[in-house]
């Protein structure tokens, strides 16, 4: 059965009867009936039969490729593609002081968007506590209720309270991992300095250590060579045979005495340079713990200053979110309703508003990120102005896209209702009788666009 | 008159000669539903938060635990080790809801005597929405029982296409791809940041994508027509109106991928 297309089957119907002639009417009404269910059996599937049965299946992906629209999608798929791409080229390697540059640009970015964060969330607060103040008035003297008397901020108590509890819920976990996050960057460095001043201090005693054997050295060789005259005449005389066994003994006594004062002044150079070195080492060591305890001590107020200036930050940012007074008349049941529907609704809006604020701050610190391991060598694909470049051709692909998709959708709906199947699938792997009705829905994309 | 009447009985014949094919049910079994809506459901939402920060906790733990690592074979070992935390946490956490969700969907597709419920992602149009019913028996305080009775034979098969992707011809294919591409890769992003303008670029992005899905083509294209008749022979064979992919069917279905897959054997 060959397919024709609905609309072309719309523009058969419409054309002049050739069958002019009165006398020849009923049977031109009859045979234009005739070829009308003809052509209708013929060219359009009968979706009811037995293999078809009201399914059918559309591959939206090729009927996509139709749309007129393609074109601009495909430019940004390629402009998508072209980012991606350069982003994988490696890395000219950068020297530490680069990396210290660009790493102390990224962490002062990093400031300004938490302090961006913070600023836009307390800003919120108060805007909408003043809302909500504002609208309580508004409803409390509406209903003829003394704002004043009413305690006005009862109402406001329970955004308060709720704010302030989710902000402090916030806060507290922001606070934590931050301090945790300090803290082992506190351990680290404390780890590091103890390290490299302990080295330092080995490295000084093995110094002195090494001064004093040579001095040892030295002075064994200056005794040896201010004996050498006197130590050959005597092994001259040893060597004399007429010499009796008393005159032997002394002249060998005289050798052994010569050694021994050399030994002795040796030795006493090497026991004061022991003495001297266990001092040294214990200077050093002492010197390297103060040092370290300087240092540490150092991190660590750096650490407390970090810590209070976070806190600090943070308690300003709950100020103004403790309890409000509690209502001072009795509020009658409709007006206590729409008090809560007002606090409903401005606890509901700032918690959109915190909730985009600090969207838009881990965005920026997951771009940051990636900069950040970028600068270490890591391939994380495109970051700052080409990763924003990526998201804004991203946002536009899926906007179009989804333009796209919504009209096919449309002129999908629209067909299958009038060649009345039941059901219509995409993304169909094969076919045991379902239609495909993927060409029909091309040539009505297309022609709406004609 | 006379002629009236001949033309009518030419309709009558027309109309014969179409009956037989109009005598068929069409099929109206197939239900669907949003998957966003049951995952928005709190008790899915509250699951999922504590499986992110429990992740949270993973990577860092995994990250450690891969810089200790020594050699390949221990790298292996500690990335299944944590693969095999995060599947028992998310068995723990998401698994009793994930199963009140499938007997909800059993229940409501049992009620409505549907074969098959599918996402309503690939719905272009018809089918029934069982999503709100579907959602209303989760959220219910009752306890959902299994149906006594296992869905009908559905006319609308599915395949599991990551099964068949698995397949070695695929898999040698895909591997083939894969080194092509990294091979294009650096050649093209040189040629990208040599570029002087968007338009340069743009057309150079072009350019690789033409080539990789030429290769794609070239390798994976015959395998893919292969499957596709493979499984449309069996389909008919096995009187299945339409076949889909595994991902896309919730609930029912008739499932032949076995059958495919020896076929390809």
């Amino acid at each position: 059965m060959s397919r024709m297309h609905s609309s072309d089957f719309i523009r058969a119907e419409r054309k002049p009867s050739p069958l002019k002639s009165p006398a020849l009417r009923p049977l031109s009404i009859a045979a234009t009936l005739a070829l009308a269910l003809l052509a209708s059996a013929c060219s359009q599937v009968n979706v009811h039969s037995n293999t078809v049965r009201g399914v059918g299946y559309v591959r939206v992906d090729e009927v996509i490729k139709h749309h007129p629209l393609y074109p601009q999608l495909q430019q940004l798929n390629d402009a998508i593609a072209a980012i991606n791409l350069e982003a994988s080229v490696p890395r000219a390697p950068l020297t530490p002081q680069e990396i210290a540059t660009q790493t102390a640009a990224l962490n002062q970015q990093l400031k300004a968007a938490q302090e961006r964060a913070n600023s836009i969330i307390s800003q919120k607060q108060n805007q909408y506590l003043q809302q909500e103040r504002d609208a309580d008035i508004a409803a409390l003297k509406a209903a003829g209720i003394d704002p004043r008397a009413a305690g006005i901020g009862a109402a406001m108590s329970a955004t308060s309270q709720a704010q302030a509890a989710q902000a402090a819920r916030v806060a507290q976990q922001d606070y934590m991992s931050y301090q945790q996050s300090v803290m082992q960057q506190d351990a680290d460095a404390a780890r590091s300095i103890a390290e490299q001043l302990n080295k330092e201090a080995a490295q000084k005693f093995r110094a002195r250590a090494s001064e004093y054997q040579q001095e040892e050295s030295d002075l064994t060789l200056r005794l040896a060579q201010q004996d050498a005259t006197e130590r050959l005449a005597l092994q001259t005389k040893l060597n004399n045979i007429a010499m009796d066994t008393a005159q032997r003994k002394a002249v060998t006594d005289q050798l052994g005495a010569i050694n021994k004062k050399e030994s002795d002044q040796v030795n006493a150079m090497r026991a004061r340079h022991q003495r001297e070195l266990a001092q040294y080492q214990a200077q050093l060591r002492a010197q390297a713990q103060d040092q370290i305890n300087k240092q540490v001590a150092a991190i660590r107020a750096q650490t407390q200053a970090k810590l209070s200036a976070h806190g600090d930050q943070l308690r300003s940012q709950l100020q103004g979110l403790g309890s409000a007074p509690v209502p001072q008349a009795n509020i009658p049941p409709n007006v206590q309703a729409k008090l809560k529907q007002i606090h409903e609704d401005m606890a509901k809006k700032f918690q959109t508003d915190a909730q985009a604020a600090v969207a838009a701050y881990e965005s920026t610190k997951s771009d940051l990120d990636a900069q950040f391991a970028a600068l270490h060598g890591e391939n994380v694909g495109a970051t700052g102005a080409a990763a924003k470049q990526l998201r804004d051709l991203q946002k536009r692909h899926d906007a179009l896209q989804a333009q796209i998709q919504a009209q096919i959708q449309s002129e999908a709906d629209k067909l299958a209702k009038k060649m009345g199947f039941t059901v219509v699938l995409d993304n169909a792997t094969a076919s045991g009788g379902a239609y495909d009705l993927t060409n029909d829905l091309i040539r009505d994309v297309e022609s709406l666009h004609e | 008159m006379k002629k009236l009447v001949s033309s009518l009985l030419v309709l009558g014949a027309i109309f014969a000669l179409i009956a037989p094919g109009a005598i068929a049910a069409d099929l109206n079994d197939v239900g669907y539903v949003d998957q966003t809506a049951i995952g928005s459901l709190p008790p899915f939402v509250a699951a999922n938060n504590q499986l992110a920060a429990y992740k949270a906790k993973l990577d860092s733990q995994f990250a450690a635990a891969m810089k200790a690592a020594k050699s390949d074979a221990q790298r292996q070992s500690v990335t299944m080790q944590f693969q095999q935390k995060f599947a028992d946490k998310q068995r723990e956490l998401v698994g009793p809801i994930f199963t009140r969700a499938q007997l909800a969907l059993a229940n409501v597709a049992d009620k409505l005597h549907l074969s098959i419920v599918v996402d309503k992602r690939i719905v272009v149009y018809g089918g029934q929405d069982v999503t709100n019913d579907v959602v209303s028996l989760i959220r219910s305080n009752q306890a959902i029982a299994p149906p006594s009775a296992s869905p009908p034979p559905s006319s609308i098969g599915f395949v599991d296409q990551s099964a068949l992707d698995g397949s070695q011809k695929v898999k040698n294919a895909n591997d083939q791809l894969q080194k092509y591409i990294d091979s294009q890769k650096p050649i093209y992003a040189q040629r990208i940041k040599d570029a002087k303008t968007d338009a340069e670029r743009a057309d150079i992005g072009q350019q690789f994508d033409k080539a990789v899905s030429d290769q794609r083509d070239k390798l994976l294209k015959p395998l893919i027509q292969e499957t596709k008749n493979v499984t449309a022979q069996i389909a008919q064979r096995k009187h299945l109106l339409l076949v889909i992919d595994r991902g896309d069917v919730i609930f029912g279905g008739t499932d032949i991928t076995q059958d495919v897959q020896n076929a390809l054997k």
